[in-house]
């Protein structure tokens, strides 16, 4: 297991900051890193928020410039073998993952937080998105029942 | 040499308070805080967000929402950072008002769907989905935002005040989205890809998904007409908070007017 948690580095990115993610949960000594991308336009306010979120993960590394090199940099520093991370649908999230396993080899896992619905296998790729309408009929029902589901 | 650049790329995390935080960030990040000093009362993290989860009242969501003053339950930047899940905002929901919970329910499957619709066209946000249903061609857009938007000096007091909330507060109640993103697309024809990059440096929620998937159905791209407004609506919604102070209130409000006088004004080739 020390193994296993030393190869281990954990990339915390905008779309989950929360302290207590699947990733932080599953490899709980491994080292964690963020990275500001010095290319995004963004207002300080905005900073100062995702900031705030970020000091509430123990041990958080906050790092700034291009995301990759960053990344590459602290997997390096860390002696790690392995990126895992929370998984995304930002354009800019797979770009990065890709270059992270094509050209500097890291295996990568992704993981993901518990879903806004629990639908059936293959439900996903065949919902109707033309209309939010169309999308709310078909899970209007499950969406307004209380189900079981996993706590963090 | 190549260890302090290395280091310089580290930023600190030990901080005895906020203010001493805000003041290394703006240090750290100067253009970004030359797009705006401001920054948020609002308070990152999860702690904040389990104390505003507390706070939320489904049924005087429902009842309320689209008034300025509603109680809306300004989730919104810790859903769209992860620090909240839309499951567990919708569980808590359901576990505090059951049925009742249905419209806030309904708003957090918006998200989903947003992030649903980001998943299949990615980069495919910023362009238009549809085409534009208000007679216009998308070259009779303006491709930049004029100066008086941003600096809230258009003379119209809601509007200024709501381009001021956004860039202060990084926040605004969706209704004033809607106004403002209206105004800014229909009232003086600019590309809604222009508004949606305002508004994504500014909204501390900002999400390529939500915010330009919503300008894009205000503008008509990405739904079966376009919306807009007039001044009944903004006032009822707004208890005439901004209508009671503006110099346009008797003259010169382009708002002034029924829906059908605004849809010939703005939209003279549909008709």
């Amino acid at each position: 297991m020390m193994n296993d948690e030393q190869s281990v580095l954990i990339w915390v990115h905008e779309d989950c900051l929360h302290p207590n993610s699947p990733a932080l949960q599953a490899h709980s000594q491994a080292p964690r890193v963020f990275v500001f991308d010095e290319f995004s336009r963004v207002s300080l306010k905005r900073i100062v928020f995702q900031y705030e979120c970020l000091l509430e993960i123990p041990n958080i590394e906050i790092r700034r410039g291009e995301v990759v090199a960053q990344l590459v940099a602290a997997a390096r520093d860390h002696d790690c073998q392995r990126i895992v991370t929370m998984a995304s649908v930002t354009p800019s999230f797979a770009k990065i993952t890709s270059v992270l396993q094509r050209e500097y080899l890291l295996s990568l896992t992704l993981l993901a937080s518990e879903p806004f619905l629990e639908l059936v296998a293959g439900e996903a790729d065949g919902l109707d998105l033309k209309r939010f309408s169309r999308f709310w009929q078909a899970i209007k029902g499950r969406a307004l029942s209380l189900n079981q589901s996993f706590d963090w | 040499m190549l260890v302090a650049n290395e280091n310089r790329m580290k930023l600190r995390t030990d901080f005895t308070d906020r203010a001493e935080l805000i003041a290394y960030l703006r240090e750290t990040f100067p253009a970004s805080a030359a797009l705006s000093p401001d920054v948020s009362a609002m308070r990152g993290g999860r702690n904040a967000a389990e104390a505003m989860l507390q706070r939320i009242n489904p049924e005087r969501y429902a009842a309320t929402r689209n008034h300025l003053n509603g109680a809306v339950t300004m989730l919104s930047a810790y859903l769209r950072h992860g620090v909240l899940t839309l499951a567990e905002v919708r569980r808590t929901a359901l576990q505090r008002a059951g049925a009742k919970a249905e419209k806030l329910v309904q708003e957090l499957a918006w998200r989903d769907y947003w992030q649903r619709v980001y998943a299949r066209i990615g980069d495919g946000v910023w362009k238009d989905r549809e085409s534009y249903k208000t007679g216009w061609r998308p070259v009779d857009y303006q491709s930049e935002l004029p100066a008086d938007i941003a600096d809230g000096a258009t003379g119209l007091n809601c509007m200024d005040q709501f381009a001021t909330e956004l860039q202060q507060t990084g926040y605004l109640h969706n209704h004033a989205r809607m106004w403002l993103a209206a105004y800014v697309i229909h009232f003086r024809r600019v590309q809604w890809q222009v508004g949606a990059a305002w508004f994504l440096e500014h909204l501390l929620d900002g999400d390529p998904a939500s915010n330009n998937l919503s300008w894009q159905w205000v503008g008509s791209t990405f739904a079966v007409k376009p919306y807009y407004f007039n001044r009944d609506n903004l006032e009822q919604f707004t208890d005439g908070k901004y209508c009671r102070d503006c110099q346009h209130y008797r003259q010169g409000c382009p708002f002034e007017a029924t829906y059908d006088e605004l849809q010939s004004r703005l939209f003279p080739r549909e008709n």
